[in-house]
């Protein structure tokens, strides 16, 4: 269980927006709506990172893909826990997307949008370039209403 | 157990008003009247041609816990994701053009990706214990006057 800190306010404000998105999916309008408005406290007090670039959240990402991918992958199968196994399959392929996107924008700069738009999977977080939005997400199969488009 | 009526997908062909044996469904909201409804009879799920209408439990079962393998595992992934968070929303501010919109990409996916850890390690729906337990855990805290200490409150009445 998570215990309140300074340190996981961000992990915190994760949770919130869950559960107001769980809510929802429940029909209990309100109890999403609160759930928001605390999203929201926790949102405006998540530790800013100021100094950083893009750059640096390569060696973050590399990390998870070889470590904490790998760690919770081998614990939900010993735990045959086939629900955290499936966020876990779902998560390490985004997160590879993650990495291919930063090395290709390290090449391509500006011009890494010349030929198509960003689109997000609202379901599993998958990131597309892509000219229209696309048919189905490639890695949750979410069909293409679940993409909006980063303006 | 009762049913809801998601507005959004409701065609208006109106056959639940005419299978419900109470009338729960013929109301001025455009919402199923919760106290006639009768429990688990899911007639006006069936009888609706747009799956509109779906049964809700009233009181859920305490979540299933996860091993403290699994735990420690998501809740790490959780904090990474939500640093990587962090960091794309600062460039996102600072930056123009593809670095902003990529950078904008990526704050939303990591955020996506935090929420399915958080899903994943005990707080997939609100009706649980550890819910519970981090909301009530939010009143001890020295927040200051602009926490909404009120949400959570009703929360805790409400779950």
């Amino acid at each position: 269980m998570i215990t309140l800190s300074n340190e996981n306010i961000g992990a915190v404000a994760s949770i919130c927006s869950n559960l107001a998105k769980a809510c929802e999916k429940q029909h209990r309008a309100q109890e999403s709506k609160l759930f928001l408005q605390i999203e929201q406290y926790f949102n405006e007090r998540q530790v800013k990172e100021s100094k950083h670039g893009l750059i640096d959240l390569e060696p973050l990402i590399q990390a998870d893909i070889s470590q904490a991918y790998v760690q919770c992958e081998d614990a939900a199968i010993a735990a045959e826990d086939r629900a955290s196994l499936r966020a876990v399959t779902w998560g390490k392929k985004v997160t590879a997307i993650h990495k291919s996107l930063l090395s290709r924008y390290a090449k391509q700069q500006e011009a890494l949008l010349d030929n198509g738009q960003l689109y997000l999977c609202e379901a599993c977080g998958f990131i597309a370039i892509s000219a229209q939005v696309p048919d189905m997400c490639p890695i949750c199969k979410a069909p293409a209403s679940r993409f909006v488009k980063i303006q | 157990m009762h049913a809801v009526r998601n507005i959004k997908l409701c065609t208006k062909d109106c056959l639940c008003l005419f299978v419900c044996p109470t009338g729960a469904t013929n109301t001025e909201t455009g919402q199923i009247d919760a106290d006639k409804c009768l429990d688990g009879c899911r007639l006006c799920v069936d009888a609706c041609p747009s799956h509109a209408i779906s049964l809700v439990y009233d009181r859920y079962p305490e979540v299933k816990r996860k091993t403290s393998d699994v735990q420690s595992a998501l809740e790490s992934l959780l904090d990474n994701k939500v640093v990587q968070e962090a960091i794309a929303l600062s460039v996102a501010e600072t930056s123009e053009g593809t670095a902003k919109k990529l950078a904008t990409a990526l704050a939303k996916s990591n955020r996506i990706l935090a929420e399915d850890c958080a899903r994943e390690s005990g707080y997939l729906i609100a009706q649980s214990d550890a819910v519970r337990q981090l909301l009530a855990s939010m009143l001890d805290q020295p927040y200051g006057e602009d926490f909404p200490a009120d949400a959570v409150s009703q929360l805790l009445e409400l779950l």
